[in-house]
């Protein structure tokens, strides 16, 4: 792939993933626990990887939550440092397991892995926040969630990476 | 499509929860015939404590950060019926009345809290 390819790939992710995460945070859907999201951005966050490259992903998902914020109007608000936390936490995780269990685990299962981490991240931090560990007691809640919204989130980013071109199917 | 360390990472996830969950319920439903209070922090600072007893009602407001919200309490339930907050997940999280159970309001970094009287609560042994 060429540098401008890549270049305009990686601008068209963000812009994607700054989409979702503003769609999102629209949404109305009601969740019997509050604070459930479906994580679509992470569906943007998986493709980056795959296509790009883990560094690149990285810069999508800081890009995407600080224009989401931007244009949702939280910047760096609480609601900022807890997707950034959330986000950053599982970009990480979830590059570490594409590098290292490849195969092991497939596209579901590494976004499982990510909105899992990114739902213990957020938690923690909320804890932080408001000073009260009683917060924890979300946690188990957020997981059992995670895991539908992760297998959404996995199948998604199958289903987009199966349509796009065959070359953007692996790195480089 | 599916691997079987997916499926395992699955049952993992839905049985930690589940114990999680159960765990939690288990704790509410062991403290809900004793007396309980309401203790209101605003940013870690206990700004309002108040017991909840059957046939006291009424509301108040308290100033988080920049904003407000407004505190209902009535039959032995608290909850917040109003708040200028973007999200609201203040709002909809409804009434509480049983321990360990609390509502927050993540901008104004507010928390309700349900404590019982006898002090069996974890949080304060932990802090």
């Amino acid at each position: 792939m060429s540098k401008t390819k890549r270049l305009v790939l990686l601008a068209l992710l963000v812009a994607m993933a700054a989409a979702l995460h503003v769609l999102e945070s629209q949404l109305p859907i009601p969740m019997p626990v509050p604070g459930v999201k479906l994580g679509l951005a992470n569906i943007i966050s998986l493709l980056a990887i795959l296509m790009l490259g883990w560094q690149e992903a990285v810069y999508v998902a800081v890009a995407r939550v600080l224009l989401g914020s931007l244009f949702g109007g939280s910047l760096l608000g609480p609601a900022f440092v807890m997707s950034m936390g959330g986000a950053l936490a599982s970009i990480f995780i979830m590059v570490y397991i594409c590098n290292n269990y490849e195969g092991v685990f497939s596209l579901v299962g590494v976004s499982l892995v990510g909105a899992a981490v990114h739902n213990i991240t957020q938690v923690i931090l909320a804890a932080l926040l408001v000073h009260s560990a009683g917060l924890l007691w979300y946690l188990p809640y957020l997981l059992l969630f995670a895991v539908p919204t992760g297998l959404f989130t996995g199948l998604a980013a199958n289903y987009c990476l199966a349509k796009s071109p065959a070359k953007y199917g692996f790195k480089n | 499509m599916l691997t079987k360390a997916d499926k395992w990472l699955i049952v993992v996830l839905v049985i930690f929860a589940l114990s999680g969950i159960g765990l939690n319920i288990y704790y509410i439903s062991g403290e809900s015939s004793q007396a309980r209070s309401v203790v209101i922090t605003v940013d870690g600072q206990i700004t309002k404590t108040f017991p909840l007893r059957q046939g006291y009602a009424g509301e108040f407001r308290i100033g988080g950060y920049n904003g407000f919200n407004v505190v209902e309490y009535k039959d032995g339930r608290v909850r917040i019926k109003e708040a200028d907050c973007p999200d609201q997940i203040c709002v909809q999280s409804g009434w509480i009345s049983i321990p360990p159970q609390q509502i927050v309001c993540l901008p104004y970094r507010v928390v309700i809290k349900i404590i019982s009287d006898n002090s069996t609560d974890v949080d304060d042994i932990v802090r």
